[in-house]
């Protein structure tokens, strides 16, 4: 969320040593506030203050003042009731998807890339990978996030025509069908136990249905 | 899971559940924080009233204030 208001990698990065890293004077001051109010239940030395101060207008501190104890106030009550991370609802995320693939490059790997990359954030899922058919074989296509233990060493599996969606509560493995042939298949792996459910079987089916044609229309013909 | 449950927005009063429309089509969620707050309307109305007068308007940048939100979710071991 903060690297769409600007913050960059290396800020985020640089908060894990907020002493040494080349944070501007007012940032390092604002930040060293922040961990004051935290930590120390917002109990601020003045030396830490008059610092504040060199680089803030009394309004200005106000807000911060607010953004950190607001932020405070929504972390506790999101820790005591053991709040789940927001996911994006799967209809808006399909329609996304299908956006997506409707102005996505020729490529089918490019196009599948960007497909992955929306799954994932959209669902917080560990991993996501597309496998394409290849003659009697599937190949990865396309893959975001942790390498799923099952697969470290193949980047192809061998091909199941039966193959129906499977799903555990921590995996989902979707068939992508183009007409009656088997094309592809999506494989969903999260290390969370109990982190996928229905609602995830009907988008990623859902997605399956999209990428058929792109999977289908790559296969070599015979 | 959470532990107390997440209203939808049909179960929310009609001035609420038009502000979690908006969420939806604007963001494609409806934060959990926020539908699980709605059991008390009057507490999650002022709250978002409360968040976006904090991180909208003012002369801090954005960026900056997202830093410190970032910064305190992580000493309070937050990952919502």
């Amino acid at each position: 969320m903060a690297k769409q208001f600007g913050v960059s990698d290396q800020a985020l990065q640089g908060l894990n040593n907020i002493d040494t890293f080349p944070f501007p004077p007012d940032e390092k001051a604002a930040l060293r506030f922040a961990d004051a109010m935290t930590r120390e239940a917002g109990r601020v030395d003045d030396g830490l203050f008059d610092e504040l101060r060199r680089h803030f207008s009394e309004p200005q501190i106000i807000e911060i003042a607010s953004v950190i104890g607001t932020f405070n106030y929504f972390n506790r009550v999101n820790n005591a009731l053991a709040m789940d991370i927001t996911l994006t609802d799967p209809e808006v995320l399909a329609l996304r998807i299908a956006e997506a693939l409707a102005t996505a490059p020729p490529d089918p790997a490019a196009a599948c890339d960007r497909v992955v990359e929306l799954l994932r954030q959209g669902r917080r899922y560990g991993s996501v990978g597309v496998l394409a058919r290849k003659g009697d074989r599937l190949v990865r296509l396309a893959h975001r996030g942790a390498e799923p233990p099952a697969a470290k060493d193949a980047t192809s599996a061998t091909l199941d025509p039966d193959a129906v969606t499977r799903m555990g509560d921590r995996e989902l493995t979707v068939p992508v069908h183009f007409g009656a042939e088997l094309v592809g298949v999506i494989e969903i792996h999260n290390d969370r136990p109990g982190s996928i459910d229905e609602e995830d079987r009907i988008l990623v089916e859902r997605v399956a249905g999209l990428l058929a044609p792109l999977l289908g229309a790559r296969r070599p013909p015979g | 899971m959470g532990r107390l449950r997440r209203l939808s927005p049909d179960e929310v009063p009609p001035g609420l559940r038009d502000t979690f429309r908006t969420f939806l089509a604007e963001r494609g969620n409806i934060p959990n924080m926020f539908r699980t707050m709605a059991h008390r309307p009057e507490i999650v109305s002022t709250l978002l009233a409360h968040f976006r007068a904090v991180m909208g308007p003012g002369t801090v940048p954005v960026a900056l204030k997202e830093l410190l939100a970032v910064r305190v979710s992580s000493l309070n071991s937050c990952d919502y």
